[in-house]
């Protein structure tokens, strides 16, 4: 009878335990405050539509939304990513009724070009070589106080971990040798598979590859979307923002996960941050 | 109760199924170091550096406490489970198939002490098994890897999200934290299999029937169409084991799954012993 009444007593201290240990729910919408007192606000968003679809670019008809988004957001810079060409890129532009002036990346081997978008009318605009893709920079004064700032739109390959690896060293070491000169973000798509509990515990050469890359990228940028969970369907976070690793202070981290329209697979990431 | 609990553990010591599991790990710790050996030395010494500019597939990377944590994870998920299956589903199913259990039952003892002293004599195999895996590892891995920090990335083994590093003696600490929680974490199948073993009759199908329980909620709950499902398998909770090895340990959730883990155990070892004084011993 003893030991009964031991596995019952054991039996409810445990449930106790779990209950009282049970950590408590984290809300994956956004993070900090959200206040004009922070000198730059980023957004990185792939409107590109999901594997299953005919055209996985993006769509003429979800513009007038990627424009609203970013109206209603204000952001100093957007990377933008899968647009089909400049076509895409200038009727964006009239959406958002001249607020912002844009450029797109050279065409690379793909089918598909990365933009940025900027307020500052005086900001230059850079295409960034890697290897057969390209990526496209953009620099920048956010405020007369703040330095110069330069966001680069980038676009890591969605089906090849060995390529996304090589391509992510070479857009690191473009924006480290900038980092002299200007805050350095990089922006984008990289399509790393890290999330650890989706993933088997086993050890494979494609889970490697994106370690390495995102550990190489680490090394020198701080990842500032973290907080804010994932950004595509599936639960994955594939969408990153790189900044320097010595600012003043992260904002407001968040993912629009009400801003995808039509088969779009990933949300738009928003970083606020003072320089 | 002692002395029914060193009839057990004499009877473990003297099965050879005993020797066996540990003979089996040995084998799996020889051929995780050719593995880990040719891979160090393929990616370090040739495709890494010549494919890629930077890596982390350095000397320091691939060190002894690497190789531990590399062989300890990926055993644990299969391999542990099911020398822990065969030592508690062969506890009473075992003694049926022998003609032995109407005769202990004739002795005055409780069924619910002779059950209770099989189960800590299955948790104390299930904790010799990881002591000697780690030890074996480590001293493995030393011999034949070297020393270092250890040194954890996000992505491969799911530990961390982030670069991180833990000093050498801390992480030996981690391995010996490790020995607990695993073993903690192996005891639900341990009062599973038990469960199966008063149940069937058969040793054979008490550890197959746990083997497959188990191996079915684990690979469901890797399918991403039963995601929602996943936190309700025991499997799930059984991983927190491998907490201990995150740079900042997450004590609140490592406690949290921890008491899971034990309300799972206790529960499954309350329901064995309902059953067996419930059960009609005819063999």
């Amino acid at each position: 009878m003893w030991v009964k009444l031991v596995l019952l007593l054991l039996f409810g201290l445990m449930i106790l335990g779990a209950v009282h240990f049970a950590p408590p729910q984290k809300d994956e919408n956004s993070t900090s405050s959200n206040s004009d007192s922070h000198s730059l606000r980023l957004l990185t968003w792939n409107i590109g539509y999901a594997e299953l679809e005919d055209d996985t670019r993006a769509h003429d008809k979800d513009l007038p939304a990627v424009a609203d988004v970013i109206s209603r957001e204000e952001p100093d810079a957007v990377a933008l990513q899968e647009l089909t060409g400049n076509a895409q890129l200038e009727t964006l532009l009239s959406l958002l009724h001249g607020k912002y002036r844009g450029a797109l990346a050279p065409r690379g081997n793909g089918d598909r070009f990365e933009a940025v978008l900027v307020k500052q009318a005086d900001a230059t605009f850079t295409p960034v070589a890697v290897g057969s893709r390209y990526a496209v920079g953009v620099s920048f004064k956010p405020r007369d106080d703040t330095r110069s700032v330069l966001v680069v739109s980038a676009h890591a390959d969605a089906f090849n971990a060995a390529r996304r690896r090589t391509y992510t060293e070479a857009v690191i070491d473009w924006a480290q040798a900038q980092s002299q000169s200007s805050a350095v973000f990089i922006a984008g798509d990289f399509n790393f598979e890290l999330k650890a509990a989706n993933e088997t515990n086993l050890y494979t050469d494609n889970l490697k590859h994106d370690s390495e890359s995102y550990s190489n990228i680490l090394r020198h940028f701080r990842d500032l979307g973290r907080a804010a969970g994932d950004t595509a369907i599936n639960d994955r976070r594939i969408d990153y923002i790189f900044g320097p690793p010595a600012l003043r202070e992260v904002g407001r981290v968040a993912v629009l996960r009400d801003a995808a329209v039509g088969r779009m697979d990933h949300w738009p990431l928003l970083v606020e941050v003072r320089l | 109760m002692f002395t029914l609990l060193k009839l057990e553990v004499e009877k473990l010591f003297r099965a050879k199924s005993f020797y066996l599991s540990f003979v089996v790990l040995i084998a799996f710790v020889a051929l995780m170091l050719w593995g880990f050996y040719t891979y160090a030395a393929r990616k370090t010494g040739g495709q890494a550096v010549e494919q890629f500019k930077y890596t982390y597939e350095s000397k320091q990377y691939f060190n002894g406490l690497t190789f531990a944590l590399y062989s300890l994870l990926f055993s644990f998920t299969l391999l542990l489970p099911i020398f822990v299956s065969m030592s508690a589903g062969s506890q009473i199913a075992g003694e049926a198939r022998a003609g032995t259990l109407r005769m202990i039952c004739t002795r005055p003892i409780s069924r619910a002490s002779l059950i209770l002293s099989k189960f800590l004599v299955t948790a104390l195999h299930a904790c010799l098994l990881l002591i000697f895996f780690i030890g074996l590892n480590l001293v493995i891995g030393l011999i034949f890897v070297g020393w270092g920090n250890l040194e954890l990335y996000p992505g491969p083994l799911n530990l961390v999200d982030a670069p991180g590093k833990i000093m050498r003696d801390e992480a030996l600490m981690r391995f010996g934290y490790a020995a607990l929680s695993g073993t903690w974490a192996l005891l639900v199948i341990a009062a599973l299999a038990l469960l199966c073993s008063v149940v069937f009759d058969s040793p054979a199908q008490a550890i197959v029937m746990t083997i497959a329980a188990y191996l079915a909620l684990y690979i469901v709950g890797r399918v991403e169409f039963f995601e929602h499902l996943r936190p309700y398998f025991f499997t799930t909770d059984m991983d927190f084991w491998r907490d201990v090895f995150k740079p900042d340990i997450p004590w609140q959730s490592l406690w949290h799954y921890a008491c899971t883990c034990g309300a799972y155990t206790s529960g499954l070892l309350l329901a064995t012993v309902i059953i067996f004084e419930r059960k009609d011993i005819v063999t």
